[in-house]
C-alpha cells in the first residue's frame, strides 16, 4: 500500500507539471492582459506603464516568464499578485479555509441525504417514497443554482427571518452557532445538485446488488430487509458510488462560483473568477495548481477507499 | 422603434389573492407562479409555504416591485441625512459594495471601492467636500505664487498617524519620493511628477513646480500622506503590506480585512477633528446585486454609495422598500460612442450625421426613463468648467442623410451608402469606393449598453450605414487586440469619468494617442489618424492645463466644448446618475458626484 501511494504520488508530478505549462499557454494565449485596463487608466503614463510591466515581468518572452514561475514553484513561491499586489500564497492561504467549510459542510449533507433518499428508494423501487425523491432529484438537477438560492434566501431570510441572507458570520456576534447559521443555505445550496445526482446513483447501484445472487442466498436464509442492505449491499452498492464522489469532491473545493457569489462566501470560486476578470495570472495559476493537486489527492484517496471496501480489490 | 422593456410591467399587482390576480399575471407571461403552485401541490406543501413562495416569486425573481412605483421616488439629497430620533452615540454602521477592494493602499489601488475604505483611513493636505470645493485637511492654507509654480501649505499642528508617529513636512516628501520610485511602480504620478523639489520650514511646506500646472491642487492637493516609517521599509516591503494595513492620520483606524468578506475600521480617538459618532464601520463585500438589495431590505447592510449602488433597471424594485431611501445624484460618468478616426469617419459631415441620426432623447426618455442627464460635451452640467447654452443635436433622420449626400455617399445595390474615401485632405473623398459599414461594440455583460446599441444600430441602418453590433469582455476589449487596433470604421459605446479637475488632455490631446496597441492614452480613436482638428485641441487643451485663473480657464473649456460639439469626435449621449441608497435611521449621509464614499464617516451616526 505505502509503494503503491508513493508510485502514484511520484507519476502525479509530471502530471501536474503538464497542467502548469498548459494553463499557462492557454492563459497567454487568451485575448487581453493583465495590464489592457492599466493602459486606460486617464492617470498613466507611457513611462509608468513601462516600469509597471517591468515590474510585473510582463516585459519577458513568454517562455522566460513561464520558466521564471517554474524556477519560483520548485522554491515553494507561487509569486505576487498582479491585481492585489501580496504574495499569492496568501492571497489563496486567506480564503482557502473557508471553501474547506463550506465544502466539508455540503459534502457531509450531500453525502447523508443522497446514501438516505438513495437507499431508501431502492427499497421499494417505483413505490410513493421512489417517486417523489425522483421528483424531487430531477427538480434537483434541473434548476439554476443561483436562482435555488436566492428563493432559499427569499424564503428564510426575507419572509421567515429564520437565517441571515448571505456572508460568513455577523460581524456583531459571531460564535459557532452564527457560523452554522451562515453555512446552512449555501451548504444546502451547494449540496442540492449533488444530492440529486448522488442519490440516483446510490439508488441504481443498490437495486443493482439487491438483484445479485447473494442477496437472494441471504433472504432464504432468512435475514432481515434492512441487515441484508446493511451488512451486504451497502458495500457492494458504495463502491461505483465512492468513484463517483472521488471525482465530484475536488470539484467542491475549487469553489463554486455562483453559491459563493449569490451568498456572498468568501471562498475560491470568487477568487478564480474575479482574478480571471482581471487576468491576475499569478494567483489563476495559482489557483489551478491548487485545484489539479486536489484532484490528483481525490482520486488517489478514492483508490484506497476502494482497497478498503472491497477486499478482492489490492495494491 | 424602441421595443418596450420587459419590466415596463412595473405597475402589475405585486401579490395575486384572487383568480384574477392570477390571472393577469399569466396574461402578463408571468407563467412560472403557476407552475410553482402545481409543483408545490404536488410536494404537498401547505398553503402559507405556498403563499410566501409565490410572494418571493413575484418580487424579486422577476423585478416586479412591492410598492407600486409612483409612490416614492429617488431623493436628491443637498445636505446630510438627518433622520427622526436622536443621535445615537457609539454602533456600527455597514456598507455594502460589489466588487472588493483591489487594495487599499492610496497610490496604488485602482478602483473607487479602495478609495471608498481608504479615505476614512488615510488623508491628504486637502479634501474635495460635497459641492467639488477644496477643504483644508491636514493642511490648514494654502496660497499659491504669482508664477503659479509655488505652492505654500501650512500644515496642521498636533496631528499623529494611527501607530503614534507625529505628522510633519517629512512625511509629504517622503511620500513624493516613494511616489516617484520607479521602483515602487505608483498608478498616480500626476502632479507629483511636476514637483521640482519640496522644501520644510517648520510648519510650512513649499513645493516648486518645473512648469505650471492647473490640475495640481486636484492630483497633488487631494493625494494621500502616508507616514514616513511605513514608506521607510521599501518600495516592495511598502507596497506588498501596506495595502492591507494601511495607516494615516483619518477618523477611523484599520482593523481588519478579511478576503472576500469584510473589512472593519474602529473610530481613531487621536484624530485632530470631530471624532466619529460611530465605533466601527465594516465594508461588506457583497458580489450579487440581488443579495445586496436583500441584505438592505433586512438590514444587514445600512447604506450603499459611491462605487456601489442601485443599478437603473433595478430602481422600482428597491423604491419599494420599507426603511430604506433612495436618492439620486448626477456623476461625473459620460456614456458616449467613441468614432475611430477612419475613413468616412474622418469627415466632420460624416460624424455629424451619426450624431443626428443618433435618437439619444428617445434613448434616455423611453429606455432609460429619464434616469440620466443628456451631454453635449465633456463637462458635468453644474461644474464651473460647463457651458450650458450649447443645445443637443435633433433626432433627425433628413438631415443626416443630407449631410451624408454632402461627404459624397450614395445608395449602392444593397441599400447600404458607398463612396470615396478620404485620403489626403480628410473631409474629402478621393481615393477608393467603400461601403459605408460600421462595428458598434460594447463591453459585454452591460445589458443596459447592448439595448443603446442595438436602438442605435436600427437607426444607422435605416440611413443606410451598415451597423453590426459586438461586444467583448472589458480585459480584451482595451487590449492590443480590441476594436480600437483594428483599421475598420468603429464605433464604442462606454463611459469615462472625469475627475474633480476639468482637465480633459487625456482625452483628446495628440499626446494621449496610444504609441503602440499596448501603449498607454485615453486619445484612441485618433489611433490611424490624426483627429482633423487635433492641431487647435491640442492648443485648447494644453492653455487649459497652464492656466490657474478659473474665469480664463473657464473660457478656454467653454471654447474645446463648442469645438467638440461642432466636429462630433464622439457621439456624446449622456451623463450616469447615480441611486445610492440608505436605511432610515442613518444620519449624516450625503452622497454625491466628487467625493468617495466614507469622505464624512466622521458625521455619520444611528438614529433611534
Amino acid at each position: 500500500m505505502g509503494r503503491f501511494i508513493l508510485r502514484r504520488v511520484l507519476g502525479a508530478i509530471p502530471l501536474l507539471l503538464g497542467v502548469a505549462v498548459l494553463s499557462f499557454l492557454f492563459m497567454q494565449l487568451a485575448p487581453g492582459g493583465p495590464d489592457a485596463m492599466f493602459a486606460r487608466n486617464a492617470r498613466m503614463t507611457a513611462e509608468q506603464l513601462e516600469q509597471i510591466r517591468h515590474n510585473m515581468g510582463l516585459d519577458q518572452p513568454a517562455p522566460v516568464q513561464l520558466a521564471r514561475w517554474i524556477g519560483n514553484l520548485a522554491r515553494g513561491d507561487l509569486g505576487v499578485s498582479y491585481s492585489q499586489y501580496r504574495p499569492v500564497s496568501e492571497v489563496i492561504r486567506d480564503v482557502f479555509p473557508n471553501t474547506v467549510l463550506l465544502m466539508a459542510a455540503g459534502l457531509s449533507l450531500a453525502l447523508v441525504l443522497s446514501l438516505f433518499f438513495g437507499i431508501l428508494a431502492a427499497r421499494n423501487p417505483y413505490g410513493l417514497f421512489d417517486n417523489v425523491t425522483s421528483f424531487i432529484s430531477y427538480f434537483g438537477l434541473a434548476m439554476p443554482v443561483f436562482w435555488f438560492g436566492l428563493m432559499l434566501q427569499l424564503l428564510f431570510a426575507v419572509h421567515l427571518g429564520w437565517l441571515p441572507s448571505a456572508g460568513m458570520r455577523d460581524p456583531d456576534s459571531g460564535g459557532i452557532l452564527d457560523l452554522l447559521a451562515h453555512l446552512a443555505l449555501p451548504a444546502f445550496t451547494i449540496a442540492i445538485g449533488s444530492i440529486a445526482g448522488w442519490s440516483r446513483y446510490v439508488r441504481s447501484s443498490t437495486l443493482d446488488q439487491l438483484g445479485q445472487d447473494y442477496v437472494r442466498t441471504a433472504r432464504a436464509k432468512g435475514v432481515a430487509g434492512p441487515a441484508i442492505i446493511r451488512r451486504h449491499v451497502l458495500r457492494n452498492a458504495l463502491i461505483p458510488f465512492v468513484t463517483v464522489v472521488a471525482i465530484d469532491a475536488p470539484l467542491y473545493l475549487t469553489g463554486a462560483v455562483l453559491t459563493e457569489t449569490v451568498f456572498s462566501w468568501p471562498g475560491m470560486g470568487r477568487l478564480f473568477f474575479d482574478s480571471l476578470t482581471v487576468r491576475d495570472y499569478p494567483v489563476l495559476m495559482g489557483c489551478l495548481m491548487l485545484g489539479a493537486v486536489l484532484i490528483v489527492a481525490g482520486n488517489l484517496l478514492a483508490d484506497v477507499v476502494y482497497g478498503l471496501l472491497d477486499p478482492r480489490i489490492s495494491f | 422603434m424602441i421595443d418596450p422593456r420587459p419590466d415596463s410591467r412595473r405597475n402589475a399587482p405585486a401579490e395575486p389573492r384572487t383568480l384574477d390576480d392570477l390571472a393577469q399575471a399569466r396574461i402578463d407571461g408571468r407563467l412560472s407562479r403557476r407552475n410553482v403552485i402545481r409543483r408545490a401541490v404536488a410536494l404537498g406543501f401547505g398553503a402559507p409555504v405556498i403563499a410566501t413562495l409565490l410572494h418571493a416569486t413575484s418580487d424579486m425573481a422577476f423585478g416586479v416591485p412591492t410598492a407600486r412605483a409612483e409612490d416614492k421616488q429617488p431623493v436628491s439629497q443637498t445636505a446630510p441625512t438627518k433622520p427622526e430620533g436622536e443621535a445615537q452615540q457609539g454602533g456600527t454602521i455597514r456598507a455594502g459594495t460589489n466588487q472588493e477592494p483591489d487594495t487599499l493602499h492610496p497610490w496604488i489601488s485602482q478602483t473607487v471601492t479602495g478609495a471608498d475604505v481608504y479615505v476614512a483611513i488615510i488623508e491628504g493636505l486637502l479634501a474635495y467636500d460635497a459641492t467639488q470645493q477644496l477643504q483644508p485637511s491636514l493642511a490648514t492654507a494654502f496660497s499659491i505664487g504669482d508664477d503659479g509654480k509655488t505652492f505654500t501649505f501650512t500644515l496642521r499642528e498636533g496631528v499623529t498617524f494611527h501607530n503614534g508617529d507625529a505628522f510633519t513636512g517629512d512625511d509629504v516628501v517622503n511620500s513624493w519620493k516613494m511616489i516617484m520610485n520607479p521602483d515602487f511602480g505608483a498608478f498616480n504620478q500626476n502632479g507629483w511628477d511636476k514637483i521640482e523639489d519640496i522644501t520644510i520650514d517648520g510648519s510650512t511646506v513649499t513645493m516648486t513646480l518645473t512648469e505650471v500646472f492647473a490640475p495640481f491642487l486636484s492630483y497633488v492637493g487631494v493625494g494621500r500622506i502616508c507616514p514616513s516609517s511605513a514608506i521607510a521599509a521599501g518600495p516592495d516591503e511598502f507596497k506588498q503590506t501596506y495595502g492591507r494595513n494601511p495607516i494615516g492620520t483619518g477618523p477611523m483606524v484599520f482593523n481588519e480585512w478579511k478576503s472576500k468578506e469584510q473589512i472593519t475600521l474602529d473610530r481613531y480617538d487621536g484624530y485632530w477633528g470631530d471624532p466619529t459618532k460611530i465605533d466601527r464601520f465594516i465594508y461588506r463585500i457583497v458580489p450579487d446585486d440581488n443579495t445586496m438589495l436583500v441584505q438592505l431590505r433586512t438590514g444587514e447592510i445600512d447604506l450603499i454609495g459611491s462605487a456601489s449602488t442601485v443599478s437603473a433597471s433595478r430602481l422600482d424594485e428597491a423604491l419599494g422598500f420599507d426603511g430604506v431611501t433612495i436618492f439620486q445624484h448626477s456623476t461625473l460618468g459620460w456614456q458616449h460612442i467613441d468614432l475611430k478616426h477612419v475613413d468616412f469617419l474622418r469627415m466632420t459631415k460624416v460624424r455629424q450625421a451619426l450624431d443626428f441620426a443618433t435618437p439619444s432623447k428617445d434613448i434616455i426618455e423611453k429606455l432609460l426613463k429619464n434616469r440620466v442627464i443628456p451631454s453635449v460635451a465633456d463637462q458635468a452640467p453644474g461644474s464651473w468648467a460647463w457651458d450650458g447654452s450649447i443645445q443637443p443635436r435633433p433626432y433627425d433622420i433628413e438631415q443626416a442623410k443630407a449631410l451624408l449626400a454632402e461627404a459624397g455617399l450614395t445608395p449602392g445595390a444593397d441599400g447600404t451608402l458607398e463612396g470615396k474615401i478620404p485620403t489626403e485632405d480628410p473631409q474629402v473623398g478621393d481615393g477608393e469606393v467603400k461601403p459605408f459599414a460600421i462595428e458598434l461594440w460594447f463591453v459585454a455583460g452591460e445589458t443596459e449598453s447592448e439595448r443603446v446599441c442595438q436602438v442605435v444600430a436600427q437607426s444607422w441602418n435605416s440611413i443606410g450605414v451598415k451597423t453590426e453590433v459586438k461586444s467583448q469582455d472589458v480585459s480584451t476589449i482595451w487590449g492590443p487586440e480590441g476594436y480600437q487596433f483594428t483599421e475598420n470604421m468603429t464605433g464604442c459605446f462606454y463611459a469615462w469619468y472625469n475627475g474633480n479637475d476639468p482637465t480633459d488632455k487625456f482625452y483628446w490631446h495628440s499626446s494621449q494617442i496610444p504609441a503602440s496597441t499596448t501603449g498607454s492614452g485615453g486619445n484612441l480613436p485618433a489611433y490611424f489618424h490624426l483627429y482633423n482638428f487635433q492641431e487647435e485641441i491640442d492648443r485648447l487643451t494644453d492653455a487649459g492645463d497652464l492656466e490657474t485663473d478659473q474665469e480664463k480657464r473657464k473660457a478656454i473649456y467653454f471654447e474645446v466644448q463648442k469645438l467638440l460639439h461642432e466636429e462630433v469626435p464622439v457621439v456624446f449621449m449622456y451623463w450616469l446618475v447615480a441611486f445610492p441608497a440608505a436605511r432610515d435611521t442613518i444620519g449624516g449621509y450625503q452622497p454625491n458626484a466628487f467625493t468617495y464614499l466614507t469622505w464624512n464617516v466622521n458625521e455619520w451616526y444611528r438614529a433611534g
